[in-house]
């Protein structure tokens, strides 16, 4: 063993890196079928419902498309954002809390809003849900620029206070607690006026809600800004060595904070999306968006048109296990989590394989 | 009303002790200079095998030793990809999270629906093996005795492993080594220490540690806890906040576990004890069970910022932590 | 005297540069060895092998007639081989007892035995002349305690052979002196003592036999005693090669850039820069030799804006730079592009493509919110083409190119800004012979065009023939400035190793760094 070591490969081949990773999702495929053969189920006939999303033979299709949608607009845009941070190599995994403090504030605008017209109330709740959700990123950023305190740690924390701050207001009576239903006696939260609730084209029977198109839009934004713009330049410099940027006479502190302010407040307007959407909140309002997007941004190796891909695999994902549940009743959409994490492992693996190679000690390579 | 400190005291201890476990498992891992965010998930796995094979056999030591074993070889996933592969520690931890987390809903589930759901605990010899057990004298002292010295065997066994790793740390040569190489692992690696094979082992034995926490969480459900939250509902984070709480120190985690479970046991009880002390505790009531839920986060939060901005060398921090060690790395 | 240990055809490569070729070498037992060597002629790579950093990738090892096998610190330690690295390896934390203690075998898996190390520690310390306080903190230590406590580590493990990299580069004379004491203790304790210096009287001082290594071969090995510091210099820097490099002659116009004074300290808060003085005309290069680390870093990132000055004057045509950040001194003119040993670690973003190397410090002048990439493209394009530079695209990101063709897109850049100043330090680092001399080429082009150039270099046979001048420094002090044409490499060599300081030497107008035009000139500036 001590005769070998690793080398990291010189060359560079996208071929053998996209072989690596097809090899290592099917392995992931091929230990999912073995749990699911564990517990009785014909894996291939799962997959296969999982798949097709229950789409076959369905009279109501179109319903498995906008459900499948409803999943994919905020990991996507939640997964752009942490991409950008991580871009920098800024480690924010606080996500989750983002997400949850602008939806929060997306549903102090709803539930405030009168009767002002559709298109100011939700453009006014995105405002919210991204200014808030931008503040707490920049507040983090403040202190890793200024203190060098630890951003994971920090970011990780503000999750779970966010987390408790919309339990509180979801099962708290008081009279100055709006975001409650008034007529429930237990404490749930209210439901939107219509006026805040995301509306879309109708296609036939298929509505495509306009945050659909304000996702794509977003996505084409992002892949701008960070591949033509100044800005864009200046994270990846950053992220790539921060000495160089200094050398370059960059600011590198204000970018930092930018950015982070950026990142959070996508995650924030995704949130306010979703919000507007659901047409109330909860505290499972972001499906998890915040540690999802960490995975997906990382299997998509931080490129957007990656991102983007990535985010509708694991929609599908996700969405194919919730409708294959029907079904199969023994296995939840759980099964979609275990089954990304099974992939994420090996991928990281196969990232391995297609950058280092196993040498000889000796002078046997080459 | 001193049944009602005694049973508070109670509750303290036989709530949180996973949480002592979830935490020193982590400080041993992150001694070794790796972040490990993967707590809950490793919890998990721990709790369901664990549980299961304590049902299956009626024995509580299999069990301990199967969450022990599973949740160590959870561990070693964690170890191979960051230190044999070097990838990101976050993203490996928190995929750890999440399949952990999802592993146990598919066991759950498919229990639940096809044979029955979890196994029970209720008169089993299982549970007899789990049954508090007095100190003899410690026991006695009023007031205190019930509720601090009067516990199921796990108990005991958390407290014991949180003292003999604060012993390991500070008075024995692996455990100077594995400081060593937590703070620098490339000193550590010139004087001799075998990095990869220290590393692999504590973040083993750390995450094993943790899944015996999980399989406490599960037994002390007693495997009737269905609803929509995993048993682990949490802690694997608050044992994370815990850490830097204690400051990396194994000691400080178990008086760290009191703190942290004092809260969320007066998250609980705040009505009753208001109830009991209306005069002078009766504003209790008035707290939200949420803010005592939110105090570990907040406090660690608190503490991660003044830390941080008093740079003084009070934190304990291993110094190489969240970076994978490469030697040839110049 | 027999053998401790014996290399014998070790190579070593970091991608496609050779950083050891085919070496042989003993090391006999009781010896001391001086290895001796310009900086990047491959010594410390050496040594990093014996202690088990790095591996070879061919060659064998023998101790005791015994071929052996070194595949990690730890095995070296077991065969009894201690290094005491340029950069400490301690745990800042730990107090000295405790660094030591991590790496002593015997109380494997066994709870402290505090007083018998601490004996064993003490009786070794007190055994070579060493003054330690166990219980101090590392982070409390100044740098001679640390390298102490690394020797007192090293000798405690028991090593039989101790490797010892620069170890008088952070010493004051003093701290020498006790250094070299206990050196001659471990000698005749039976020790063999490998020690990496570049300064020529300590090599004589100390060693028995010094061992030369030159562009990463061993040249030879000759007994202290019947060598000189001229036949060492000449051995380590080699026969005067006519290299035939051009060195054009252009008119030197006024100076562009005058250095007064100039105090600057490193990272470690140590004077690096030591009131230096000197100035840079147009249509000149100025080359500056010296030992590694004798504070030609801090010297450009000083004159680029990088790093703080404690005190002294930049001017740059009648204008104080001084305190200007980064960009105001880039636009003024003057452009510095540094190799650092990895080279990629300043200037250059090894992810990034070509192109976007290539904009690094001009990104900002497009107008708009968008990089302009077109014409960065076809500016990326026309350096390739200028400079040859081999590469599938612009596209491609610089990590993926060869040595050769990295330097080439970082000095591209830097002339592309069409600087009046430029500095460059170990532009040809690690490059074979071809790619050097279009580099060099380079270079002649923009002195043809008026540009000062000052070159930081390592090879002085390049820079005799290449620089116009010659300023040698030596631990952060100016030796003098000799004129490439009237001088010889062993004066240099002298100069560089602090044996020769021509500075304050009367009539030789070559010698003198402050010029009495720029004193006027000086004063204008301030009318």
């Amino acid at each position: 063993m001590s005769d070998f070591h690793l080398v990291r490969r010189a060359d560079f081949s996208i071929r053998r890196l996209i072989i690596c990773y097809a090899v290592g999702i099917l392995i992931s495929l091929g230990i999912g079928a073995l749990l699911l053969s564990g517990l009785g189920i014909n894996p291939f006939e799962y997959y296969k419902r999982m798949l097709t999303m229950g789409l076959i033979g369905n009279r109501y299709a179109y319903k498995c498309i906008e459900g499948l949608l409803k999943i994919f607009v905020p990991l996507l845009i939640t997964s752009l954002a942490l991409g950008l941070a991580f871009k920098m190599r800024f480690w924010n995994i606080g996500g989750e809390g983002e997400f949850l403090i602008g939806s929060i504030c997306a549903a102090i605008v709803a539930f405030n809003s009168g009767s002002m017209p559709k298109i100011v109330t939700i453009t006014l709740m995105c405002l919210a849900a991204s200014l808030s959700a931008g503040i707490i990123g920049l507040a983090v950023a403040a202190l890793k620029v200024r203190f060098n305190t630890n951003e994971t740690l920090m970011t990780l924390m503000l999750n779970y206070i966010m987390l408790y701050l919309i339990r509180y207001l979801g099962s708290t009576k008081a009279p100055w607690n709006f975001f409650l239903n008034p007529e429930s006696e237990r404490p749930i939260f209210g439901q939107f006026a219509d006026n805040c609730k995301m509306g879309g084209i109708k296609i036939g029977n298929f509505t495509l809600l306009y945050s659909v198109i304000a996702a794509i839009i977003i996505t084409v934004i992002i892949y701008v800004y960070l591949k033509y713009t100044k800005q864009g330049y200046e994270i990846s410099v950053v992220g790539d060595s921060s000495a160089t940027a200094k050398y370059a006479g960059m600011k590198v502190g204000k970018i930092v904070l930018r950015t982070m302010f950026i990142s959070a407040a996508l995650i924030g307007l995704a949130s306010g999306l979703a919000t507007a959407t659901a047409g109330t909140i909860s505290e499972s309002i972001t499906n998890n968006a915040g540690w999802t997007g960490i995975i997906v941004a990382w299997l998509a190796k931080l490129s957007v048109p990656a991102i983007f891909v990535t985010t509708l695999l694991i929609s599908v994902l996700q969405y194919g296990c919730q409708a294959a549940a029907t079904q199969y009743p023994a296995i939840d959409s759980n099964f979609a989590d275990l089954l990304q994490g099974i992939i994420l492992f090996s991928v990281l693996a196969a990232d391995f394989v297609a950058t280092f190679k196993i040498a000889r000690k000796g002078g046997q390579e080459k | 009303m001193i049944n009602v400190i005694t049973m508070f005291l109670f509750n303290i201890v036989v709530y949180n002790i996973a949480l002592l476990y979830g935490t020193t498992g982590e400080i041993m891992i992150e001694k070794s200079g790796s972040l490990n965010l993967g707590v809950e998930g490793t919890m998990a796995i721990g709790a369901v095998c664990g549980y299961i094979a304590a049902c299956r056999t009626n024995s509580l030591f299999v069990g301990v030793l199967v969450a022990f074993l599973t949740a160590g070889l959870t561990g070693l996933v964690f170890a191979f990809l960051t230190v044999t592969l070097q990838a990101n520690q976050n993203v490996t931890g928190l995929t750890i999270t999440t399949f952990g987390v999802a592993f146990y809903y598919f066991i759950g589930n498919g229990l639940s629906n096809s044979k029955g759901g979890w196994p029970k605990l209720n008169d089993t010899t299982l549970a007899d093996q789990f049954r508090d057990v007095e100190i003899p004298l410690l026991s006695k002292i009023p007031i205190l005795g019930k509720g601090l010295f009067s516990h199921n065997i796990l108990v005991y066994l958390g407290i014991a492993i949180a003292v003999l790793m604060w012993a390991y740390f500070a008075k024995t040569m692996p455990g100077l080594k594995l400081r060593a190489i937590g703070e620098n692992p490339g000193a550590a690696d010139s004087a001799g220490i075998n990095v990869t094979r220290m590393k692999y082992i504590h973040i083993i034995i750390g995450s094993g540690i943790m899944g015996i926490g999980g399989l406490y969480m599960g037994l002390n459900m007693g495997g009737t806890f269905e609803g929509s939250n995993c048993w682990i509902n949490g802690y694997g984070w608050i044992a994370i906040a815990l850490v830097i709480f204690a400051n990396w120190n194994p000691a400080k985690a178990l008086l760290g576990t009191l703190i942290f479970g004092f809260f969320n046991t007066l998250r609980v009880y705040n009505a009753t004890i208001a109830y009991n002390f209306p005069n002078t505790l009766g504003w209790l009531n008035k707290i939200p069970a949420q803010f005592f839920s939110a105090l570990p986060f907040i406090i660690t939060l608190l503490v991660l910022i003044i830390t941080s901005i008093s740079k003084k060398n009070s934190s304990n921090e291993p110094a190489s932590i969240g970076r994978n060690y490469y030697r040839e790395d110049r | 005297m027999s053998a401790a240990i014996e290399l014998k055809g070790i190579c070593k490569n970091f991608g496609s540069v050779a950083a050891n070729k085919n070496i042989d070498l003993s090391v006999g037992k009781g010896e001391i060895l001086a290895l001796l060597g310009e900086n990047g002629s491959g010594k410390t790579t050496l040594m990093n092998m014996l202690s088990g950093i790095y591996m070879p990738d061919s060659g064998s090892i023998f101790m005791d007639g015994k071929e052996v096998k070194i595949n990690s610190p730890e095995s070296a330690g077991k065969l009894g081989i201690g290094m005491v690295h340029q950069h400490f390896k301690l745990v800042e934390r730990f107090t000295a007892l405790d660094n030591i203690r991590i790496g002593m075998g015997k109380e494997a898996g066994t709870i402290f035995k505090k007083d018998t190390t601490r004996k064993e520690v003490l009786d070794t310390a007190a055994k070579f002349g060493f003054n330690i306080d166990p219980d101090k903190y590392v982070y409390n230590m100044p740098v001679s305690e640390k390298q102490t406590l690394e020797i007192l580590k090293v000798l405690c493990y028991g090593a039989k052979i101790i490797i010892l990299d620069e170890p008088t580069a952070v010493l004051t004379v003093q701290e020498v002196e006790r250094l070299f004491d206990v050196l001659r203790k471990m000698k005749s304790e039976g020790h063999s003592v490998v020690i990496i210096t570049h300064k020529l009287n300590e090599v004589m001082d100390i060693s028995d036999r010094v061992a030369v290594l030159r562009h990463g071969e061993y040249v030879g090995s000759v007994e202290t005693k019947k060598t000189s510091e001229k036949e060492l210099t000449e051995l380590m820097v080699g026969r005067k090669i006519d290299l035939n490099i051009t060195r054009p002659i252009v008119e030197k116009t006024h100076p562009l850039l005058e250095i007064r004074d100039l105090t600057v300290k490193n990272d470690e808060g140590a004077i690096a820069v030591d009131g230096m003085n000197f100035y840079i005309r147009g249509g000149e290069m100025l080359g500056v030799a010296g030992i590694a680390g004798s504070g030609q870093k801090e010297l450009c990132e000083a004159i680029a804006g990088l790093r703080p000055i404690e005190k002294g004057q930049m001017i740059h045509e009648g204008e104080s730079i001084v305190g200007m950040p980064p960009k105001k001194i880039l636009e003024h003119g003057i452009s510095m592009s540094f190799i650092p040993e990895d080279r990629l670690g300043m200037g250059l973003a090894p992810s990034l493509s070509i192109t976007d190397n290539m904009i690094l410090k001009n990104y900002n002048e497009a107008k708009g919110i968008f990089v302009d990439r077109k014409s960065a493209r076809q500016e990326a394009q026309k350096t390739i083409d200028k400079l040859e530079i081999v590469t599938p695209s612009t596209e491609t990101p610089v990590r993926r190119l060869s040595g050769g063709n990295v330097q080439k897109v970082l000095l591209g850049r830097e002339i592309k800004a069409g600087p009046n100043v430029l500095i460059t330090a170990y532009p040809v680092r690690g490059l074979d012979i071809n790619s050097s001399y279009m580099i060099y080429d380079i270079l002649n082009e923009q002195k043809k065009k008026g540009v000062g150039i000052l070159f930081v270099g390592e090879d002085l046979d390049v820079m005799l023939a290449l620089c116009d001048k010659i300023m040698v420094m030596c631990h952060g002090k100016l030796q003098g400035v000799v004129n490439s044409g009237h001088t010889t490499k062993e004066d240099i060599g002298l100069m560089m190793t602090g044996a020769l300081n021509i500075v304050n030497k009367e009539g030789k107008t070559d010698g003198i760094a402050k010029d009495s035009a720029i004193e006027e000139k000086k004063e204008e500036g301030h009318v």
